[in-house]
């Protein structure tokens, strides 16, 4: 006999056997997360209007997203070893870790409870709102992703973790979030000191001072994590971290090819999904990721021998930094002005234009290094902007939108430094917008419709003539 | 051929309508509460002022801008009130190539090329600094009956107090306690203005101010912020006739050469 959830976990791409298979979990979670039958109406609606649910591959990427927020709520009650790291952040210690047990369940809680409970139930303001009355309050400039962490704690949605690994690599603001969640649950935390700073004209030759530094950083946190979880990292740890989300690497790079058609075969909002999820788990969910992409890569195939799209033939092509991660509609909002979307940053940096990683290196920590080191991402300004240059050739852009967080320091003061080299370098406009990606309270439609809009006709202008 | 075109703001509603090309009429009224009820008045006021005897719904083409655009239902078309102010200044002075925006709830920077095309922007985001709301608050404060007037008392002043604050609310405490200090009331207003002005200033700094820069928008009809934009911009700014109606001008003439392009 069915239950008020089965169709919408249908919708959410589920097959009738895993959710035969999976209902007490299903009801165990949901009674922490306080969804019932009332939030179904409004579930179901807002991921239709979310999401392009005509693919199969999107609706079984929503599942994917459901199963991690699943393991995540229930980890502690099912004894499992529970590990959270920020994001962005370096995963490659998360999966090392998730690789070496499977008593260890690693995740990013606060970007599953944004694509879950945010972009599925549309329930995350609550969530926030807990954050902001456990230590970070609102108008302090303070991260979004950071309050839902510390709100689904504070509700006891998720779990209190055993370790939270703290990098302050690219965020300024996770350790110090990490240390009130320390404060507050006695959380033990392994330190990963970051090495941000980077000469100009330094990238992609960078210095490998910094990748044994940071290696000796994720070393040591490795060591932490073994006496606090009580496990042993296998020697082959990286090496079978690498085999498991291998293929969703290696899926990006066929997604990246394919948006590179005209019209792109599919919106912004469904990337993020992909995106957000390669770093974000470690476990099911990327798993899930996997099988998902690979229905979704022959449905976009067929799209663009098709000639089918998202927006018109011909559009202008921009790059983004990323999507919305619990709201969708922010980001909907560019491809709605007539833009096309084919890449953003996260998702290049995953499957577009990067370097290779040296490879000469031994320990785990370095080996961890060497590889985040050419990303761009956890490089420094430089490598950020050269990289959206290196993605005008290979996607053909128009232009670029350069969003930034008012409170996030590195984004905020790069989209600056990028609208002006850009402009200068290439020629082509960038739009430096304010959105908060992460909540979108802090989101005035009509004026980030005008920036948008304005900014899509002037593209369509330049390229009319 | 009669078109018109419509822009409602944050604070005031303005129409322009157009006879064959020609300005026919115009008018400005406060928003008020209720967006459809300021576009319906003042669309009735500009149809009187123009000598018209008809209805909004017998126009041939209508644009609509602001924030308010895509809620008037008598529009056929809508653009963003970046467009438009754009176009309507440069219609007004065809040599433009730079516009300071200011209106009652956001400030734009504009860059043009010798068509007129758009070729870069910055608007404000949220925060009201270096808008007309921030020098009505402050207005009202200092007990100046409009934002208008502030500007030759500014112009007065010998010495302009400085003022820290980004922030409208931290500005008003600011006043406040310069108020208490005993400070000289045109000092005040000087430094308020020149508050606006150094905001707008470090939003537009991406961008190029090419001669000859033009300033437009409610706020335009402040000569104290025209003379600190013209210190921090190292640049005269000329300001049309009636710079409160570019949105509105702009909104028309778009209005006007779709309906070209339609018969």
């Amino acid at each position: 006999m069915g239950n008020y959830y089965d169709e919408l976990f249908k919708l959410c791409g589920f097959e009738d056997e895993e959710i035969k298979k999976e209902r007490h979990r299903i009801e165990a979670s949901f009674e922490r997360l306080g969804i019932g039958p009332e939030d179904m109406d409004t579930a179901d609606s807002w991921v239709r209007q979310n999401h392009d649910v005509s693919l199969e591959g999107v609706r079984k990427l929503l599942g994917a997203w459901l199963k991690e927020l699943i393991d995540l709520v229930l980890a502690k009650d099912e004894g499992k070893k529970i590990v959270y790291f920020g994001f962005p952040a370096i995963i490659g210690p998360g999966l090392m870790l998730s690789a070496s047990s499977e008593e260890v369940f690693v995740s990013a809680p606060d970007m599953v409870l944004d694509h879950t409970m945010g972009q599925i139930f549309n329930k995350l303001t609550p969530i926030l709102e807990a954050g902001e009355t456990n230590g970070l309050p609102q108008g302090h400039a303070l991260c979004s992703l950071w309050q839902a962490k510390i709100g689904g704690i504070a509700k006891g949605m998720i779990p209190v973790p055993d370790l939270a690994l703290a990098s302050s690599y690219y965020c300024d603001m996770g350790s110090k979030a990490d240390d009130l969640v320390n404060a507050l649950y006695g959380v033990p935390i392994a330190y990963i000191d970051g090495v941000m700073d980077s000469k100009w004209g330094e990238y992609p030759k960078y210095l490998p001072e910094r990748v044994h530094y940071l290696g000796a950083q994720i070393n040591q946190a490795l060591e932490k994590a073994e006496k606090i979880l009580n496990i042993k990292i296998a020697t082959d740890a990286w090496e079978r971290s690498q085999k498991d989300s291998g293929p969703f690497r290696a899926n990006l790079v066929k997604l990246v090819e394919l948006m590179r058609a005209d019209p792109v075969p599919i919106s912004i909002c469904e990337l993020e999904l992909l995106e957000a999820l390669s770093g974000s788990s470690t476990g099911r969910g990327i798993r899930e990721g996997i099988k998902a992409m690979e229905i979704l890569l022959i449905e976009l195939e067929k799209r663009v021998k098709a000639g089918m799209g998202v927006t018109k033939k011909g559009a202008p092509r921009v790059m983004v930094r990323l999507g919305h991660t619990s709201d969708p509609r922010v980001t909907r909002l560019i491809e709605d002005v007539g833009l096309a979307v084919p890449l953003t940053f996260i998702l290049g940096s995953w499957g577009g234009v990067k370097v290779k990683p040296k490879g000469n290196y031994n320990t785990p920590g370095e080996v961890i290094a060497d590889y985040e080191m050419t990303g761009g991402y956890y490089y420094g300004t430089e490598a950020q902007i050269k990289f959206y240059e290196k993605a005008i050739e290979l996607m053909k852009l128009d232009g670029f939108i350069a969003q930034y967080l008012y409170n996030c320091r590195p984004v905020a003061t790069i989209s600056h430094a990028q609208k002006k080299y850009l402009e200068e370098k290439t020629g082509l406009p960038v739009l430096a917008l304010e959105i908060d990606n992460f909540d979108s309270r802090a989101y005035s439609a009509a004026s980030l419709r005008t920036k948008v809009e304005t900014f899509a006709e002037m593209l369509k202008a330049k390229k009319q003539h | 051929m009669l078109v018109a075109g419509i822009d409602i703001g944050a604070a005031t509603a303005k129409i322009v309508i157009l006879r064959d090309g020609e300005i026919l009429g115009y008018a400005i009224s406060p928003v008020g509460y209720d967006v459809r009820l300021a576009a319906n008045e003042v669309s009735k006021e500009a149809l009187k002022n123009s000598g018209l005897s008809i209805s909004i719904n017998d126009f041939d083409y209508i644009v609509s801008t602001g924030y308010a655009r895509e809620a008037i239902k008598f529009a056929n078309k809508t653009v963003t009130e970046i467009i438009c102010h754009a176009k309507g200044a440069h219609f007004m002075i065809p040599s433009t190539r730079f516009i300071i925006d200011m209106g009652g709830q956001d400030s734009k920077a504009i860059e043009l090329d010798l068509e007129g095309n758009i070729t870069n922007f910055a608007m404000n985001d949220k925060c009201a600094a270096g808008t007309g709301r921030f020098l009505e608050v402050m207005a009202n404060i200092l007990q100046v009956e409009s934002m208008a007037e502030m500007g030759p008392l500014a112009l007065q002043s010998k010495e302009p107090c400085h003022i820290s604050s980004t922030c409208t609310v931290f500005a008003e405490t600011e006043v406040v306690v310069l108020r208490a200090e005993g400070k000289d009331r045109k000092d005040l207003i000087a430094g308020l203005h020149k508050a606006v002005s150094s905001r707008v200033a470090a939003m537009a700094s991406n961008l190029i101010c090419r001669p000859d820069a033009v300033f437009t928008g409610g706020v335009a009809k402040n000569s104290g912020v025209k003379k600190f934009l013209e210190e921090d911009f190292k640049t005269k700014f000329l300001i049309p006739d009636e710079p409160q109606i570019m949105g509105a001008l702009g909104a028309a003439l778009i209005a006007q050469t779709k309906l070209i392009k339609q018969t």
